[in-house]
């Protein structure tokens, strides 16, 4: 990116016009929280519980959100400070909105964050990322409610498949989203393949020794790290 | 109050909330466009315009409609709002929905699954925000003092290690089930490696889901005879 075209990605009214839908996104969260509470309380559940659900989820996010952090900050020297903050505060991980921006300068005929690059170019990644973001929350916003329709037919009101169910369709996402790193072999594979085993090991250890139940909320993010450091050392 | 009642109190303003920002979301989206037009006079024509819409669409287009159909099941109606607006599912969302239940201890399939996810997702969701804002702001320092091995393993190994720890930890759930959730994907991946994602990711989830049907028949028939 020419020094021009960097001032405006990352000019002041570009900082405001990505805080939009940052702010977006922690209403609705706020809005959700709120409703979930009045909810609980109606059907008896206890505040303790809800509290723990939400602090669970936080803890939880620590980890991978270091990740993201890493990642923005080198997405931030391609698209601007602005737009990375805003892209990867929303739908879209940082491959597929390097993905866009790159497109968007090939539309426009340039190499991207190559010396062409102009501001024309600039407006068209920005276009790019901006039309195929929308694609994820402007189909589940038409369609979403019509998916839970279709859940409840085909769950019926069995409890019991429904758990099972809910389990099935995780262990094939997460089959999909690890399948990749395992064709891929190397510390890849091996980041999974301890991440598994470590979880796995903790969920053991933490339901025969009751002293250890306090590590369950920190579980994954220790499975995380142990695989994180295993898969480093073994590329030394 | 059974699962009727519930649904009548707690859908409703989940639909509510969730069409309505995520529809402002798609609107909001595109202003920083409309900030270069009017305050720096570019704007991309329209036949570029189109043009990167159809190339970029062709990538991902596919994906808008298989991932909420594909993650539906696991994030539930509320989840499936909040994270088709604040993205990161695989490694922040699902996690958090489950972890928040497994902490908490709550049946999954349960009304107090629905709430306990909501609010486990909720919470990842602003340490998500919290995480970029300051990104924004100290990121660049931060990353100049980290020695770049830690970086680069962190920034290369933490999604794959997540993966791997969520699929270990419904594995132990149902051992059986997750011999098809792993293998499906993988031999696809080993015959097809340049199949695309959403002809990978719909075989692994729904696959999974008709094995774990006919494993459930099997069994249901067995204890009723």
């Amino acid at each position: 990116m020419s020094q021009g075209v960097s001032r405006i990605a990352n000019s002041t009214g570009a900082w405001i016009t990505a805080s939009f839908i940052v702010m977006l996104v922690i209403v609705q969260a706020i809005l959700y929280v709120k409703h979930a509470y009045k909810t609980a309380e109606k059907i008896n559940m206890k505040k303790e519980v809800c509290n723990k659900a939400l602090r669970v989820g936080m803890i939880t996010s620590i980890g991978p959100v270091i990740a993201i952090f890493i990642i923005m900050v080198g997405l931030m020297a391609v698209i601007g400070g602005p737009m990375a903050w805003m892209r990867l505060s929303i739908i879209g991980a940082a491959p597929t909105e390097l993905t866009a921006a790159q497109v968007g300068a090939e539309a426009a005929g340039v190499e991207f964050g190559g010396p062409d690059y102009d501001l024309y170019a600039l407006s068209v990644s920005w276009w790019t990322m901006a039309i195929n973001g929308v694609g994820w929350p402007l189909l589940v916003g038409l369609f979403a409610s019509r998916l839970e329709i279709l859940r409840e037919k085909i769950s019926g009101n069995d409890i019991t498949w429904l758990g099972i169910l809910t389990g099935a369709a995780t262990l094939g996402v997460f089959g999909y989203l690890t399948s990749g790193d395992i064709v891929k072999g190397g510390g890849n594979l091996i980041s999974v393949v301890v991440g598994a085993i470590v979880m796995v090991a903790l969920g053991f250890a933490i339901d025969k020794y009751e002293r250890l139940k306090v590590l369950k909320e920190y579980s994954l993010g220790i499975a995380m790290l142990f695989g994180v450091i295993i898969a480093m050392i073994y590329n030394l | 109050m059974d699962k009727r009642e519930f649904d009548a109190i707690w859908k409703g303003p989940v639909n509510r909330i969730g069409v309505s920002t995520l529809l402002l979301a798609v609107v909001l989206s595109f202003i920083p466009i409309l900030y270069l037009y009017f305050v720096h006079g570019v704007i991309p024509d329209l036949n570029t315009a189109l043009k990167a819409w159809g190339m970029i669409a062709s990538m991902f287009g596919a994906m808008y409609i298989v991932e909420p159909i594909s993650y539906f099941s696991t994030l539930g109606l509320s989840g499936t709002y909040m994270s088709f607006l604040s993205g990161n599912i695989g490694n922040c969302r699902l996690p958090a929905a489950a972890m928040a239940l497994e902490v908490t201890e709550t049946e999954p399939g349960t009304k107090e699954a629905e709430i306990v996810s909501t609010l486990g997702i909720a919470g990842s969701i602003i340490i998500n925000i919290i995480g970029t804002t300051l990104c924004a702001f100290v990121g660049v320092a931060v990353i100049n003092v980290l020695p770049e091995l830690v970086v680069e393993g962190l920034k290369n190994y933490t999604a794959p290690a997540i993966f791997g720890a969520m699929f270990g930890q419904f594995a132990i759930k149902y051992p059986k089930l997750a011999v098809f959730g792993i293998g499906i994907p993988v031999l696809i991946r080993l015959i097809f490696p340049a199949a695309p994602a959403y002809y990978i990711i719909i075989p692994s989830v729904f696959g999974t889901i008709i094995i774990a049907r006919l494993f459930y028949n099997k069994e249901k028939k067995a204890t009723s005879e």
